[in-house]
């Protein structure tokens, strides 16, 4: 996976910017109000990578969803380009959390990938292709006739990838796409969204609750804290474009923004 | 091992059984005089009677029409109404009570009053099987839909499946280990209530020829269509069986 590709298999290009105003949310159940969080601002340029970053249950999900446009927010506003977010948009693709269960077990991993493509209305073999060159973007060339189910965690969790990128999405959300694999797969993992981030012209909105990873892939780390969470600090990665998981985590850069992280968390 | 000889040990894995108790029967029941308890051999006998007659034919084609064609209505019933009720709410709040209060009806108890109100013709003996069949396919349909998992709908709405797409391709593939437990349970159902049909007012089946060689006293006549009837089921379930092997081979495969 050396060989740079010029555009991404999709051929789309991130202009999109996302775009937060102001966003909150409050379920509410019988009397109880619950708020989750509130007065989020945030902008993701293209090309960006942004990590938020925040301790478990402090509602990282819940904003993803809003993101996505799973879930409505309570107030604010998401922008994705010029339109405001009220479903789902085609411009973004998301990676679940449970890759066991977000792919399906009646298909084979080719036929997952392309899945989402055929109410794009997309032809079959053009489905196929790029089913095929997203697997291959994914390290998983050759793996597409095997079910999801034969297929490690690590193999699944890249077949989710591979997803959202034959969907041609300029955005792509991840929630917490690696917290249930092993330690070195978590690295492979996260050097492969290096890799598709320098390779590919996408964006990347990742939700994280560890702190190396947010600090190591992301341009800007947005740290949530609170009940309710807000915006409890940004902070500028500056780490270049070649990340290595020996030599940049031993940066003082790296290691400096690392500690910044882990006090705005604490701190609240 | 070569695969043919693998293959021939399983069946006698599974025969070996039966086989043991045939043969048991057989000999226990050589010398048996009580009319009721005829020896096997005799029960042989009337089969190839009726079989050269051609009686048994006609009744075992009648049955057969009848629990298949019942069948087939109760699941697709089953499934269209349950998939209905599982993907939506609304009819779920509204359909409950009365769900519940038809599935603990026994079917059985209604097969005088269909074959009362519409006759002992085969058609109102298919409605009858076909009503006594969609209540464990239904359930089970709606039961497997609402089973679907969170992230799965997710999936559907972040990549903007189509409702088609997510019917036919995801919410059906899905509930289908469901659906094919209640297709199981159908069919013994639809045996039984074939069966008291038959015996509560025909004029062909199994059922029939059951009831008919008892009214004459003919008990070796009366066991060897008992003996047809479990059969018949096994028949149908065996069948089942490769037809549900076929549509969940994923579902077996991963669980392994």
């Amino acid at each position: 996976m050396t060989t740079p590709v010029a555009a991404s298999p999709s051929g789309t290009r991130a202009d999109t910017t996302l775009v937060v105003r102001n966003l909150g949310k409050t379920y509410v159940t019988g009397k109880e109000e619950h708020e989750i969080f509130r007065g989020i601002d945030l902008v993701v340029e293209r090309r960006e990578v942004v990590s938020i970053v925040g301790p478990s249950g402090v509602g990282k999900t819940t904003l993803l969803r809003c993101l996505a446009g799973l879930l409505r927010p309570t107030v604010g506003e998401v922008r994705v380009g010029d339109t405001l977010l009220t479903a789902p948009v085609p411009e973004m693709g998301v990676v679940f959390q449970d890759y066991s269960r977000s792919l399906l077990p009646w298909m084979r991993t080719v036929g997952n990938v392309a899945f989402p493509l055929e109410s794009k209305g997309v032809k079959k073999a053009e489905r196929l292709a790029r089913a095929e060159e997203a697997l291959e973007v994914v390290g998983l060339g050759g793996a597409g006739q095997k079910y999801p189910w034969q297929l490690s965690g690590g193999m699944q969790q890249r077949a989710a990838i591979a997803r959202a990128l034959a969907y041609q999405s300029e955005i792509l959300l991840m929630d917490e796409p690696f917290a249930s694999v092993d330690a070195q797969t978590r690295f492979d993992l996260e050097d492969l969204v290096l890799d598709l981030k320098n390779r590919l012209d996408i964006s990347i909105v990742l939700v994280t609750h560890d702190i190396d990873e947010a600090v190591y892939l992301a341009d800007r780390v947005v740290v949530l804290s609170g009940r309710p969470a807000s915006v409890v600090d940004v902070v500028e990665v500056d780490l270049g474009h070649d990340r290595d998981q020996l030599t940049t985590k031993s940066l003082p850069e790296f290691t400096e923004a690392r500690s910044r992280v882990l006090r705005r968390i604490r701190r609240q | 091992m070569s695969v043919v000889s693998r293959r021939i040990l399983g069946v006698l894995e599974q025969a070996w059984l039966p086989l043991v108790l045939l043969v048991l029967w057989y000999f226990a029941s050589a010398a048996s005089t009580n009319p009721f308890l005829p020896p096997l051999s005799s029960i042989w006998e009337s089969f190839v009677t009726e079989l050269q007659s051609g009686r048994l034919a006609v009744n075992f084609g009648a049955s057969l029409n009848i629990i298949v064609l019942g069948l087939l209505g109760g699941v697709v019933v089953g499934v269209v109404v349950g998939v209905a009720i599982g993907q939506s709410r609304a009819l779920r709040a509204v359909l409950n009570p009365y769900l519940q209060f038809a599935r603990s009806i026994p079917q059985v108890a209604l097969v005088p009053i269909i074959i009362g109100a519409f006759g002992i013709t085969a058609v109102p003996k298919i409605w009858a099987i076909a009503f006594a069949c969609v209540w464990p396919v239904l359930l089970n349909t709606v039961d497997g839909i609402r089973a679907i998992d969170p992230g799965v709908r997710d999936l559907v709405q972040s990549y903007r499946i189509t409702s088609s797409k997510e019917l036919f391709k995801v919410v059906l593939p899905a509930a289908m280990p469901q659906i094919m437990a209640g297709v199981r349970i159908s069919l013994g159902v639809a045996v039984v209530i074939m069966v008291v049909a038959e015996i509560y007012g025909s004029t062909e089946g199994l059922g029939y020829f059951i009831n008919y060689t008892k009214g004459l006293f003919q008990p070796k006549a009366t066991w060897m269509g008992t003996l047809l009837v479990g059969l018949l089921g096994y028949a149908l379930s065996a069948i089942f069986l490769v037809i549900e092997k076929r549509a969940l081979h994923w579902y077996h495969a991963s669980a392994e």
